[in-house]
């Protein structure tokens, strides 16, 4: 079983991955932080997300979701933010990323999921004091390998 | 007359200078301003021409300071400024408006429409017309020290994460480093990587950088709302963090409004000059590239566009740098047709995207932006605001289109040579 | 009254009556103006304040290509009847006369040819602008009493001029004193209303590019 002990490989195995292997890990990302979103249509989005012979239509569908879900859960500027809702925009822009065609985004949709669920979570642990420092890394390395290895 | 709008005229009073004297004394009626104008082109509403949108001023200006208007006031001729008149101009002044500039930019006698909105402000602000949501940030931002709230442990969580993430340490607190960061709640909120972008940026560059504990906000809601004695005090919290820390320079960062309040308004409102140096994001970026210290690597191939932020470029000037960066990153970039200082508004600064009751407005006008990229067909949009990045967002998912929309600083942090992540502590 | 005592007053006392109102009234709206004053500004400049606002004084009369396919029919009537305003104000030969008795200067004169037709386009010009005035949305809703009474000042010159020229209806002295009288109410309309832009414009244009341009911007 392959092991990731640090962000640099992880991040190039991630960057090795087809288009849609990329959007099938990065769904699994998102399904480890999707109980910090409220919005039901992220699960269906992932639903989409994760499934390997889902078509060119339904994933564009599921995008065009992504992206709404992602900017009505966001804080409008100068409004009270609110950090456990954060964490589902985050999430939702975790989806919206695992969504995203290949070369779209400067980073790979995948890396830059991994970052957006990492990101809810930092959210959850200014509501919540605790220090979660790299938690959801060590979750998001677990996650790659056993999606390697299967 | 109201207690609350003898408030709003005599603000409007102290606003008049030579130059909206001028302005009134100049206006032909000649209606090409609403040409200009995204809240008129995509409307066609008369009452979202710019110049009509001062009405208010204009009689005040008229009654206070012209001999004509002195007069028929005297004689009881003259039509007064009221309560429910300033009622009305709210949406016109808060809603239908980003101070974006572009009026100013065609007025064939020279008016400068913008400026007169931004002093209009003031008197609406102090007479009670402003839009709730404004209210409610600015208080946050004097209050908590940010308008949406957002508290130090919030950022230094974001901080711990980031420095996490990327393996390298976010300096805050240094005395006499060479820059202090300011970072807009929006960034803090909604796009925290931009933290984690510049620190990769600066690592390979070895520029010395903080942030400051005391003073992290770059955004200023008081110039949104118009009230100068808040915006004044927010810029005074950054002069007290820059002195105590003696950096040379301040770094505004992605953020329209933020650049404006700080770069221009910020000595004018505290009444000095700064001892420290005030530089856009961009700017410095741009000088690092021409210094040879930013080294990137790999190209965008996907088509890409620029969508200037009108306080950054119109209305604060940078506007070559970000083409200069552009060229460094992008196979295929094209301008939009009307681009640099003549670009669209987004349609969602100043203040109208942190109100609700515009919402509808805002997306409606959105309209003229998705024109300008139907002309190019461009794969994804670049930008340095993150008001504009949400905005154009969600504009684009409105009218149905399919394209990212960019951070200019986070491209270059994603194309750094040597980016590979150092190993990240665990 | 006969025509020529009516003439004589109206060259006479009117004129200078006239004169003074107008002078005065400009000479009371440009120092309102000053007076106001303009506050310093503290913010290190990047480009230069007066170089700004000089180039704006020029630039300004120039449409922005971008906003030129959007406001063609103002950008051009507007040249035209400034243009021939200008024209047969200053290169008509009776007037120059006068200039010279007012000023002791003097220039070349154009063909009364080229002055009549350039006063025929002109007040087809102005013709032109009032029915867009009236027929455009922004126009319409933005127009008041005031832009209506400037239009029909400023159109009454050329059109009595026009006929004084060609001695049409009534007596040579009649149409001139009819003439006069129309320049004479165009003077003192002018300084309390937006005729006054002739002179603010160059303040108007000079403030709006020495901001930006103290920016960098070119405006």
């Amino acid at each position: 079983m392959t092991e990731f002990s640090n962000d640099t490989d992880f991040r190039k195995a991630l960057d090795a991955l087809d288009a849609t292997q990329q959007r099938l890990v990065a769904a699994r990302f998102v399904e480890n932080v999707i109980a910090l979103c409220s919005d039901e249509r992220i699960a269906r989005v992932i639903r989409s997300a994760s499934d390997s012979k889902a078509s060119e239509g339904e994933l564009v569908d599921a995008l065009k979701t992504a992206r709404a879900t992602t900017f009505d859960c966001h804080t409008r500027c100068g409004s009270e933010g609110d950090w456990a809702e954060q964490a589902g925009y985050f999430v939702a822009r975790a989806a919206t990323a695992a969504l995203t065609p290949l070369g779209k985004m400067p980073s790979g949709p995948a890396w830059q999921a991994a970052m957006s669920c990492r990101m809810a979570q930092t959210s959850m642990s200014i509501v919540s004091g605790d220090d979660t420092a790299g938690q959801e890394s060590k979750q998001q390395y677990r996650i790659l390998s056993e999606f390697l290895d299967s | 007359m109201s207690a609350t709008l003898e408030r709003g005229i005599h603000a409007f009073k102290e606003v008049i200078d030579a130059p909206v004297a001028s302005f009134f004394s100049s206006c032909v009626r000649c209606g090409l301003c609403a040409h200009a104008c995204l809240f008129y082109t995509e409307t066609e509403e008369p009452k979202y021409t710019p110049i009509y949108k001062l009405e208010p001023l204009r009689r005040v200006w008229r009654e206070e300071y012209s001999f004509w208007g002195r007069l028929t006031k005297a004689l009881g001729l003259s039509k007064p400024v009221t309560d429910d008149m300033l009622t009305e101009w709210e949406t016109l002044v808060y809603d239908s408006c980003t101070m974006c500039g572009r009026c100013s930019m065609v007025c064939p006698v020279g008016n400068d429409i913008a400026y007169m909105v931004r002093k209009m402000r003031e008197g609406m602000a102090a007479s009670g017309h402003a839009p709730a949501g404004l209210i409610g940030a600015t208080q946050r931002a004097v209050t908590i020290g940010s308008p949406m709230g957002v508290k130090l442990p919030a950022l230094q969580a974001q901080i711990r994460h980031t420095e996490q993430d990327i393996g390298l340490p976010i300096p805050v607190d240094e005395v006499g480093a060479e820059y202090l960061l300011l970072l807009s709640s929006m960034e803090i909120m909604n796009f925290p990587e931009f933290i984690g972008a510049i620190a990769k940026i600066f690592n390979q560059a070895g520029v010395s950088w903080t942030i400051s504990s005391e003073a992290f906000e770059a955004t200023n809601s008081g110039i949104q709302i118009g009230v100068s004695d808040i915006a004044a005090e927010l810029v005074e919290r950054i002069v007290s963090a820059a002195e105590k820390l003696k950096v040379k320079s301040v770094i505004s960062p992605e953020c329209g409004h933020a650049y404006m309040a700080i770069r221009w308004e910020g000595p004018n409102l505290i009444g000095r000059p700064y001892s420290f140096k005030v530089v856009h994001i961009l700017e410095l970026l741009d000088d690092l590239r021409e210094q040879g210290r930013l080294k990137t690597t790999g190209k965008e191939t996907q088509r890409l566009t620029y969508h200037d932020p009108c306080q950054i470029s119109r209305r604060g000037g940078v506007v070559k740098q970000p083409r200069n960066l552009l060229n460094m990153l992008a196979e295929d970039f094209v301008e939009m047709p009307e681009s640099g200082t003549m670009n669209w508004c987004c349609g969602a600064g100043g203040g109208v995207s942190s109100n609700e009751r515009a919402d509808e407005l805002r997306l409606k006008v959105f309209n003229r932006k998705k024109q300008q990229l139907d002309a190019i067909h461009p794969d994804a949009i670049i930008s340095a605001c993150s008001n504009c990045r949400i905005h154009l967002e969600d504009g684009l998912e409105e009218y149905g289109m399919d394209m990212p929309v960019l951070s200019l600083t986070e491209t270059i942090a994603e194309h750094l040579a040597g980016s590979e992540q150092p190993g990240s502590k665990e | 009254m006969s025509e020529t005592e009516l003439l004589l007053w109206v060259r006479g006392p009117a004129l200078q009556g006239a004169t003074i109102i107008f002078l005065l009234g400009i000479a009371v709206r440009i120092l309102e103006i000053l007076m106001l004053g303009r506050k310093t500004d503290l913010a290190e400049a990047r480009g230069s304040a007066v170089a700004g606002g000089l180039r704006t004084i020029i630039s300004r009369s120039f449409a922005q290509r971008e906003t030129l396919q959007r406001t063609a029919f103002t950008e051009v009537t507007g040249w035209i009847f400034h243009i021939g305003i200008f024209v047969t104000l200053l290169f008509f030969a009776p007037h120059i006369l006068l200039f010279e008795e007012v000023l002791g200067l003097s220039w070349p004169a154009l063909p009364t040819t080229v002055i009549d037709a350039t006063t025929i386009v002109t007040i087809i010009a102005l013709l032109a602008v009032l029915v867009h005035r009236i027929a455009n949305r922004v126009t319409r809703f933005l127009s008041r009493f005031q832009d209506y009474l400037v239009w029909l000042v400023t159109i009454l010159p050329m059109l009595t001029g026009y006929i004084a020229f060609h001695r049409v209806g009534l007596s040579p002295p009649m149409l001139i004193a009819i003439h006069i009288l129309s320049v004479e109410l165009l003077m003192v309309v002018f300084p309390f209303t937006k005729l006054m832009h002739a002179f603010t414009l160059f303040m108007s244009r000079y403030y709006n590019g020495a901001i930006a341009g103290y920016r960098g911007v070119n405006s």
